[in-house]
């Protein structure tokens, strides 16, 4: 029993910093931006289906070293160019909010569907990062899931780094509390904008690149996804990455074990239920500011 | 744009609808879509309602019309209570449950509502596959397969006889759409325009956001729930692919080609969608895959929606006309 719970709690975790690491990203665009990105969960199916590419047909040298070296320009150009292309012609409307909203939502339609017709409606399987075991005691943890919890933590804090020590992430905090007083002091506000979004499709790409390993490439999971990382930074508070941070563990943890408890189907209906409460009793999240 | 122009158009596309059996009556597959233009055009015109005029970003329509549609299905299957009032009861049902989602909701911001009200929309589907939806007859993830058809007056209205259904749509959907251009033209309207104005103006003007928006969750589920009962007699079987992303996103499209916020043109944009998706369903996989393309080219490109044009055209007739007297 108690066994039993350490594992529960073990997949807690490294569910949890994969989740931190999506909804870190979400809760900077929202925050940043202010565009309610629907199609996030069809980027992070977008880096599952980019390692699957790079890996098993293609079985390029040096296997996820190589993937994770390409993922990031990848991902840069595709969160640069989305902004640039589809969100930014939207800014000049009033109800612009609603139009994101709608957009994204059909370009996430557009996005799974393109995944079925491309590589097929089955599930993908991508190999492991690396495979063996570790015990200590008697319990038993694969490496894999050690180096995704290492990966998700170290890129959570590499983005922290960037955020708060270099020109660039201090240009993003100062967008991010007052657009017009940023361009005021020359700041590019349409390239910050850009770039915050490249850099949440990163995180989001990651997020996929690594999750996948364990839960497989589904073309119709992106809704799913897409739900977890909206509901934890709702819950965490939006554009709050501290908030999001804690979010994202307690969703982790309360996942492993309702799955576990109650079965699987139930993890949904605890989740939401947990997002009502809170926003209940906050309406702005865990550590939204008024 | 004035109630009078409205009513021209609403009434002109009625009527048109109205006459459209007497050269389709014979073609099953014509009749199926004029019906499903009729029940969309009102489940659309419910959320151009509380999207575009109350300015309440839900996205739980398409939860709504599964609650009715679900609802009814119940009722009578395992209740045996007869269809007409089963369809009642589901709007009933799908009100209250409009309740309880908009109460939490409207203590939220913007993007905080579409999102409880979209989790709500994704809830659905475990829910009613799961255990909990099997205990109150949801049939699992196999659906209600054998829904009684509507009997009336020792009348059954049945997907066999089309016309007959098609008239009792047409005049359930023509006392909805009063409803909804009443409410829309009262102090109601107004109301909302100048929440979504000002909403601290509007309140110390002394209009109460919160009674009239949970007012506008109540009646616009309301009615949603009633067509989406009527929807589950008239299809006779329900399963939870209606929750699928492709419902919703037919929906979406009739908003963004109507325009948000242009109360008749939402109708026009159920007339277009609806034809149009069934004249892609051939296409198979591919069809959620051109949707989903249409959304972002029309969100783009389409700013008002469609109707906007088509008003200029029509004022501009009529300033000819004057010119001409």
């Amino acid at each position: 029993m108690l066994l039993e719970i350490i594992d529960v709690f073990i997949s807690g975790l490294i569910n949890g910093s994969v989740y931190a690491l999506m909804a870190v990203g979400l809760t900077l665009v929202y925050g940043v931006t202010k565009a309610f990105n629907f199609a996030y969960g069809s980027f992070y199916n977008l880096g599952g289906y980019f390692a699957w590419t790079l890996l098993i047909p293609l079985t390029i040298i040096g296997g996820y070293f190589s993937v994770f070296f390409m993922a990031i320009p990848f991902f840069f150009i595709v969160g640069y160019l989305l902004e640039k292309v589809l969100i930014s012609p939207l800014r000049k409307y009033d109800d612009w909010e609603m139009k994101v909203m709608m957009l994204t939502l059909g370009l996430s339609l557009f996005m799974d569907f393109g995944y079925q017709s491309i590589f097929g409606p089955r599930i993908k399987s991508l190999p492991g990062i690396i495979e063996g075991t570790v015990q200590i005691g008697e319990i038993v943890l694969f490496q894999q899931d050690i180096v995704i919890f290492i990966l998700s933590i170290s890129g959570m804090l590499c983005f922290g780094w960037v955020l708060n020590n270099t020109r660039t992430g201090m240009a993003v905090q100062a967008v991010a509390q007052n657009p017009a007083g940023a361009q005021i002091v020359g700041i590019p506000k349409d390239f910050i904008f850009a770039a915050t979004f490249a850099i949440s499709t990163i995180m989001v790409g990651f997020g996929g690149i690594l999750l996948c390993q364990k839960n497989f490439v589904d073309p119709m999971g992106s809704t799913d996804i897409m739900i977890k990382a909206w509901v934890i930074t709702a819950f965490g508070g939006m554009g709050s990455i501290r908030g999001s941070l804690y979010a994202a563990f307690i969703l982790g943890m309360l996942e492993a074990f309702v799955g576990w408890y109650f079965g699987m189907i139930h993890v949904q209906i605890a989740t939401l239920t947990l997002l009502l409460v809170t926003l209940a009793i906050r309406p702005r999240g865990l550590m939204g500011r008024e | 744009m004035s109630l009078k122009r409205m009513l021209r158009i609403l009434c002109g596309f009625y009527c048109v609808m109205g006459i459209m059996p007497l050269f389709f009556g014979g073609t099953d597959y014509i009749m199926n879509i004029l019906i499903m233009i009729l029940i969309w055009a009102v489940v659309a015109s419910c959320w151009d309602v509380i999207m575009g005029f109350a300015g309440i970003f839900s996205f739980g329509q398409v939860a709504f019309y599964v609650v009715g549609a679900y609802a009814s299905a119940i009722l009578s299957v395992s209740l045996d209570i007869p269809p007409v009032f089963s369809i009642m009861m589901a709007g009933v049902i799908t009100g209250l449950f409009g309740v309880l989602v908009g109460l939490p909701c409207l203590r939220l911001a913007g993007p905080y509502v579409a999102l409880v009200t979209f989790a709500v929309h994704m809830t659905l589907v475990p829910f009613l596959r799961g255990p909990l939806g099997r205990a109150i007859g949801s049939g699992g993830s196999q659906g209600i397969l054998t829904i009684p058809p509507i009997e009336l007056f020792g009348l059954a209205f049945s997907s066999e006889q089309l016309v007959p259904f098609f008239y009792l749509t047409l005049s359930l959907t023509i006392i909805c759409t009063l409803v909804l251009v009443l409410v829309i033209k009262s102090y109601w309207g107004t109301a909302f325009l100048a929440l979504k104005d000002s909403e601290n103006f509007a309140a110390s003007l002394g209009i109460s956001a919160f009674k009239y928006k949970l007012m506008v969750f109540a009646l616009t589920s309301f009615i949603t729930g009633l067509f989406g009962a009527l929807y589950a007699h008239y299809v006779g079987m329900l399963s939870t692919k209606m929750l699928s992303m492709d419902v919703f996103t037919i929906l979406m499209i009739m908003m963004v080609i109507g325009g948000i916020g242009k109360y008749p043109g939402v109708v026009v944009g159920a007339v277009i969608t609806v034809t149009l998706s069934q004249l892609l369903a051939p296409l198979g996989m591919y069809r959620p895959l051109i949707m989903g393309a249409i959304v972002v080219v029309l969100v783009l490109f389409l700013r008002d929606g469609i109707i906007s044009p088509i008003i200029r055209i029509l004022s501009s007739w009529q300033r000819v006309g004057v010119e001409e007297e």
